[in-house]
């Protein structure tokens, strides 16, 4: 959390020969995501950088007034890719403010539909759009040597994934060419398909509701369900040792490397997958029900697990500006005063946040600079406002899983120091068992990895979910909604992950309407600018005091390890990079997917 | 149409920013719409009735035993 102000091997205080290098726009996120920096190419490291967005959508503004019952339909809209996460956690604050609980089925049904969402998602990020920068073409440009040990490395595992050598799983990444690249998509359009089964439609789920779903459960459902996921198994089977190759070559042919990205482990989890028959959506209950997800909540700091209570959690939100285009909302109505429990909330918190939008100038240098505001999590036993970040959502989750040890439905076990992931025999590969071990530091190759660890999480989850709904569906008892009342005066929160981490829904109902409500998805937590302490966010965080290792000096310099970095925070689909050197000069780099064609 | 002419439309009869739901309307989602509605059984088990009004209890299984799911 420190900002450097020397480098590697040189004094404080001795001049330092800075280049502004810029990316802006990293597109395809809540806004557009620029990233801002100053490099020290001497001493090969990024010493500044501030991430920016530049656009403002006003969910919170525009929900005021708003029938409820509509919230999840509407927040679905905040993101082409991950809307039935936003809809999910709506439905979820939804329960809590109606007082009602769907019945078993519905929440297997919904737990089964997000679990096709993170294997679909995930693949599409990681296959397609991060390992465009780990491919043969572009370490080719950016790290020439490497390419060349790349080539006489044997992959450890290439009986179960068939490359013979680290270069033959990159160029399995070349934009179109690639066999891995083209499988992918492949993939993605199954698990979607999987999604649509369950949700009626993918991204924006026609058939989610609170108080249950309305996909129609009959058997024949859930086994095209299963026929597609063991599809997918194959592929997820042999993407994890790939996966550990790769990561395992880039610590080894590049001593050192484990620093890019690196920055102090913070991570928050806000849990997934709900269990039936632990949760009432009922607020008093919610640490209890919390615990009881598929996914546990927690917050990490330096390796240790924080809590695992959602209500902590919940409490612990705070809001910040700092380097945000918004006016203080300090002295506005305060909705929610105390908790059901009777725990005071802060102003600061979303329940209590008006958004006061102020569009202004952008000031890189010490002014304000990003329509993101600055969420941080206040840590009564320090002091402290905690820059967690999600670790691009499943580092955070595996991570708080694998500490809090409470998961075991036999196809994924928390081991308190890991994670064990069984996946049963599929079409092609007899079952496998995987094993994701705590890692030493939160860094950008971790991040990596740790998402296609997840993949085969949510396929090995998503076996658990459809035996348990076959067994209701085998049972007759097929009801899928549980009818309600919408309350005159209610509130209530959703903790949800959406595939690149946290996500929360708070809802303040009067008179029957919405009179407050905010959504805090993953990407303002990881992209926000420097708060009101002076902290700056994960993404900044994490890219100040990068070290670089990409052999290009600055007049062909591609930034591929803080672009690496960036996208290990999952920020959305990178498609494209326009970079502006200093100097003046304008490089215009065409990133994916043209860049396998035209290279 | 030049381009100084704007299109011509109707009288908006709607504020963009009004509720869906108007006070006193019935909501589909009220307690008790789900078990007047036929085919739904008091235990959370549903019949061929639930699915179909023509001839439904020749959906039903042919043993009361079996679990009985609805027609999609």
């Amino acid at each position: 959390m420190t900002t450097r102000t020397a480098g590697r091997g040189q004094e404080t205080g001795t001049e330092r020969e800075l280049v502004e290098m810029s990316w802006d726009p990293i597109t395809r996120i809540i806004g557009n995501l620029g990233i801002y920096t100053k490099i020290d190419f001497n001493n090969r490291e990024v010493v500044e950088c501030r991430s920016t967005s530049s656009l403002f959508r006003g969910y919170s503004v525009f929900m005021k007034g708003k029938d409820p019952r509509d919230a999840h339909f509407i927040t679905s809209r905040i993101c082409g890719i991950c809307g039935d996460n936003h809809a999910t956690c709506s439905i979820y604050a939804q329960n809590m403010a109606y007082g009602v609980k769907p019945p078993p089925l519905a929440e297997w049904i919904i737990n089964l539909g997000e679990a096709a969402e993170y294997m679909f998602d995930h693949t599409l990020f990681q296959d397609n759009l991060v390992f465009v920068d780990y491919c043969e073409q572009m370490v080719k440009q950016t790290n020439p040597s490497l390419l060349r040990r790349a080539e006489t490395t044997e992959a450890p595992n290439a009986r179960i994934h068939g490359y013979r050598t680290i270069a033959d799983v990159m160029r399995a990444f070349n934009p179109f060419e690639g066999d891995v690249y083209r499988e992918a998509l492949q993939v993605s359009r199954v698990t979607r398909e999987m999604c649509c089964l369950m949700e009626g439609r993918h991204v924006h789920p026609s058939t989610l509701y609170p108080g249950g779903v309305g996909t129609v459960a009959t058997p024949q459902v859930f086994t095209d369900y299963l026929a597609r996921l063991l599809r997918v198994l194959d592929f997820v089977k042999k993407a994890v040792p790939m996966n550990d190759d790769l990561f395992d070559f880039f610590y080894e042919a590049l001593p050192g490397y484990e620093e890019v990205g690196r920055r102090r482990v913070m991570l928050g989890c806000w849990g997934a997958f709900q269990d039936p028959a632990a949760v009432d959506y009922d607020y008093r209950n919610m640490a209890d029900w919390g615990r009881k997800m598929f996914v546990t909540p927690g917050i990490v700091l330096d390796g240790e697990l924080l809590t695992t209570n959602l209500v902590d959690i919940n409490l612990g939100i705070r809001i910040l500006l700092g380097s945000s285009y918004y006016d203080d909302w300090q002295s506005e109505e305060t909705f929610v005063t105390h908790d059901p429990l009777g725990n005071p909330v802060d102003q600061r918190h979303p329940w209590n946040q008006t958004t006061l939008p102020k569009p202004q100038k952008r000031d890189l240098e010490g002014g304000n600079y990003s329509w993101v505001m600055s969420p941080r999590w206040y840590d009564d036993r320090t002091g402290d406002h905690l820059a967690l970040d999600t670790g691009g959502g499943p580092l955070a989750r595996l991570w708080a899983t694998a500490l809090a040890g409470l998961v075991d439905t036999g196809t994924v076990r928390a081991t308190g120091g890991s994670v064990e992931i069984n996946l049963p025999k599929s079409r092609a590969l007899p079952e496998m068992s995987f094993e994701w071990k705590v890692p030493r530091w939160a860094n950008t190759i971790e991040r990596n990895r740790a998402r296609v660890y997840f993949v085969a999480y949510a396929a090995a989850m998503a076996c658990y979910f459809v035996e348990q709904a076959m067994g209701e569906v085998r049972a007759g008892r097929t009801q899928v909604f549980s009818d309600f009342d919408v309350p005159d005066e209610a509130i209530g929160c959703g903790f949800h992950e959406a595939v690149r981490g946290v996500l929360s829904h708070h809802m303040v109902i009067r008179d029957g309407k919405i009179a407050n409500y905010h959504p805090y998805p993953p990407t303002p937590w990881n992209a926000s600018p420097r708060d009101s302490f002076g902290t700056p966010g994960p993404y900044e965080d994490a890219v100040q005091g990068l070290p670089i290792f990409e052999e290009n000096g600055p007049d062909s310099f591609k930034g591929i390890d803080i672009m690496r970095t960036v996208r290990s925070f999952d920020p959305c689909l990178p498609c494209g990079v326009h970079m502006y050197l200093g100097d003046g000069k304008v490089l215009q780099q065409v990133h994916s997917p043209t860049f396998g064609a035209a290279g | 149409m030049s381009a100084r002419k704007p299109i011509r439309t109707g009288r908006p009869d709607v504020k963009p920013d009004a509720p869906s739901h108007v006070k006193g309307v019935k909501e589909g989602n009220s307690t008790g719409n789900y078990d007047k509605q036929d085919g739904h059984l008091p235990d959370g088990r549903s019949t061929a009735r639930r699915s179909t009004g023509i001839n439904p209890g020749k959906h039903d299984p042919i043993d009361p035993g079996m679990p009985n799911l609805s027609p999609a």
